[in-house]
């Protein structure tokens, strides 16, 4: 005997639950898809609105110029889409864009923990207040310096939200982060299933209560996460982009708590979370940050143009190569950083270059940290989010407006992570001192002495 | 909407466009696209395309007839215009099948057209769904006819100019020729906005 009926396939359930998504892109069969759909499984929105104002379903862009009109063959009229997020599959509005409401996803509530590190005091104390406030569904701002170890100390609050039972989400703004995090969150939590999101990730299937996600990412799902946590809040392109911040409203349940966890959080930030804020002024080795320092490095573009590099940073250059010591150097442009790559890899063939659109920018941040490269120039991608052993530091013209007071401190919060390598060099090669650069160091100093008194 | 363009339409840089006599009095369009992308397109140097495949272009194809950003037929607007303004042959653009056409929402050699502001006429219609990109080179070749005359089209004896948006072995265009040919066109000419 067969049964005739229609069964919901879990893959389906499990896939569309908490996503926004685009009908014609939905990875199922047409024919589930509809009896899903004649059941009511779905909530089925217009990809563009109109009223009150145009807006785009799926990223809540509503920037007019974003927006093109143009006659459609489907639907032998005048159509709007959204070239905000077209990258994802266009979102026009004749495209439906499907919620799911049927059946839920079972959850697990078993999600063992095997971290056995050790947190310190400082530490253990940020951990218990975020702790806290979870319980209390609460949102609350962790502030803590580079290599404080935030990511070790929001386990217990996640190991806590999934077996309650709960949906979370860690967002960072980019995808270098999220590949940084995913495999110490995997080795935590080895019997949960994480998924990682960011463009041009894998497939991943079954149903993951643990989420980790570019800030884009998150353009995709809709009222999903019980907890949304969002790493380097301050970093571009989430501060940039007002669509993002709107996208992670919309990804978390409308009670959902927010939790952000930066090193350099704005002032506006810090008056928003007052009485709810756990700062770290100490990094997890209880070494004071490597505070830069400033140097000359006059007409450096000229000179690398012509095809010429400045002796200075030649000459650190070299020193590092002499004492095997792993290096960055971030450029402020992509074109700068072209024109000095040859000029560099005269002093040493391996040294190798990454930017943004660099598909092999994962290998090469591997190979550093594998020491089968001396050293890496880049621009600001990598100002966050990565760990070398020993690594040293320095940045080509400090002055250009791409480097903030922040983006600043991150790049300096890269060096003396490791325990055993606590101390190394942050140069500012500079065409002059900006206010940006002076800040970043008062902060540093600033927080040094206070981590100096707290001990 | 569809307002001069305030950022680069390929990679969202602020654009810097100030009108100029010049611009005012040629009647130029504004720039949609920033100098830096448009260096990266190369001019072709036969006389029946505008510019040459590469990865620039390989990567506009993608974004406007794969990922459907209409508005990227805007971004050769100017150079169309300079070409086929005096244009004195009847302009038909190579038709997609009406099912493709559905799928992808717009026909990309109309709308580069339609960009440009060139008047055109359409007499064909493609009775293949298969893509010529598709296949090989003896395939293409060797393909079963494209196109057919649209029923009730009226093919004068006049001179007629086929446009296609890339031309790799010109089986396509070969096609739609002869079709055009064969009910009466005195001439066929063809052009196309790249050459592979």
């Amino acid at each position: 005997m067969n049964y005739k009926g229609w069964l919901l396939p879990p893959a389906l359930r499990d896939f569309h639950e908490g996503r926004i998504w685009l009908k014609e892109h939905t990875p199922f069969a047409k024919y589930d898809i509809e009896q899903a759909i004649n059941r009511k499984y779905f909530y089925i929105i217009d990809g563009i609105q109109k009223i009150p104002r145009v807006r785009c379903n799926r990223c809540y862009n509503d920037n007019l110029h974003d927006f093109t009109e143009y006659d459609c063959s489907k639907c032998l009229q005048k159509c709007v889409y959204c070239r905000h997020c077209l990258k994802m599959g266009r979102v026009s509005t004749c495209t439906p864009l499907l919620i799911w409401k049927g059946p839920k996803a079972c959850r697990i509530k078993q999600h063992p923990l095997q971290w056995t590190g050790q947190l310190t005091a400082q530490q253990q104390r940020a951990a218990n207040e975020l702790l806290e406030s979870v319980i209390a569904g609460k949102s609350h701002l962790l502030n803590a310096v580079c290599g404080a170890g935030k990511t070790e100390l929001l386990f217990q609050s996640v190991h806590y939200a999934l077996e309650k039972g709960l949906r979370v989400c860690i967002a960072a703004p980019r995808a270098d982060v999220v590949l940084e995090l995913f495999p110490r969150f995997q080795k935590a939590f080895p019997q949960t299933l994480i998924h990682a999101y960011y463009s041009g990730a894998p497939k991943q299937h079954g149903y993951a209560q643990l989420i980790l996600a570019t800030t884009h990412q998150l353009y995709r799902f809709e009222q999903a996460f019980d907890v949304m946590m969002v790493d380097e809040a301050d970093a571009f392109p989430y501060s940039f982009d007002a669509t993002l911040e709107r996208a992670v409203q919309k990804a978390k349940t409308s009670d959902a708590p927010i939790y952000f966890i930066t090193a350099t959080p704005s002032q506006t930030l810090i008056n928003q979370y007052k009485d709810s804020y756990s700062f770290i002024p100490n990094r997890y080795h209880h070494k004071p940050l490597p505070v830069p320092y400033f140097c000359s490095l006059w007409g450096y573009e000229k000179s690398i143009k012509r095809g010429k590099l400045p002796r200075k940073l030649k000459a650190w250059t070299e020193e590092r190569l002499a004492k095997n010591e792993p290096f960055l150097i971030f450029f402020p442009t992509v074109e700068l950083l072209n024109l000095a790559i040859p000029l560099f890899q005269r002093i040493h063939a391996n040294i190798l270059a990454v930017h943004a659109t660099d598909p092999e920018r994962k290998h090469k941040v591997l190979q550093l940290r594998d020491e089968k490269i001396p050293g890496l120039l880049t621009t600001t991608i990598l100002e966050r989010g990565i760990t070398i052993k020993n690594v040293q530091v320095a940045v080509v013209g400090a002055e250009s407006t791409i480097f903030t007071a922040s983006a600043l401190i991150q790049i300096a919060g890269r060096v003396g992570r490791h325990a055993s390598y606590t101390n190394g060099e942050v140069v500012l090669f500079h065409h002059g001192v900006t206010l940006a650069m002076d800040e970043a160091r008062q902060n540093i100093l600033a927080n040094n002495k206070e981590g100096s008194n707290d001990e | 909407m569809n307002k001069t363009d305030k950022f680069c339409l390929l990679c969202a840089q602020p654009l810097h466009f100030a009108p100029s006599w010049q611009t005012l009095l040629l009647r130029c369009f504004p720039p949609c696209i920033c100098e830096k992308c448009k260096g990266q397109f190369v001019r072709s140097t036969s006389a029946t395309a505008l510019y040459q495949y590469n990865d620039a272009m390989k990567a506009y194809l993608h974004q406007y007839k794969f990922l459907q950003d209409v508005a990227l037929a805007k971004v050769f607007r100017q150079e169309l215009h300079a070409q086929f303004k005096q244009e004195k042959a009847i302009i038909i653009p190579i038709p997609m099948h009406p099912m493709k056409q559905k799928e992808r929402t717009f026909s990309h050699t109309e709308e580069l057209l339609k960009a440009a502001n060139i008047s055109f006429t359409q007499l064909l219609e493609k009775v293949t769904v298969e893509t010529q990109s598709s296949k090989n080179r003896e395939q293409r070749i060797q393909s079963a006819p494209l196109f057919r005359l649209m029923p009730e089209a009226q093919v004068q004896h006049k001179d007629y100019l086929l446009f296609d948006d890339i031309k790799t072995t010109g089986t396509t265009l070969r096609h739609a020729k002869q079709v055009l040919l064969e009910a009466g066109a005195r001439n066929v000419r063809t052009f196309t906005l790249i050459n592979g």
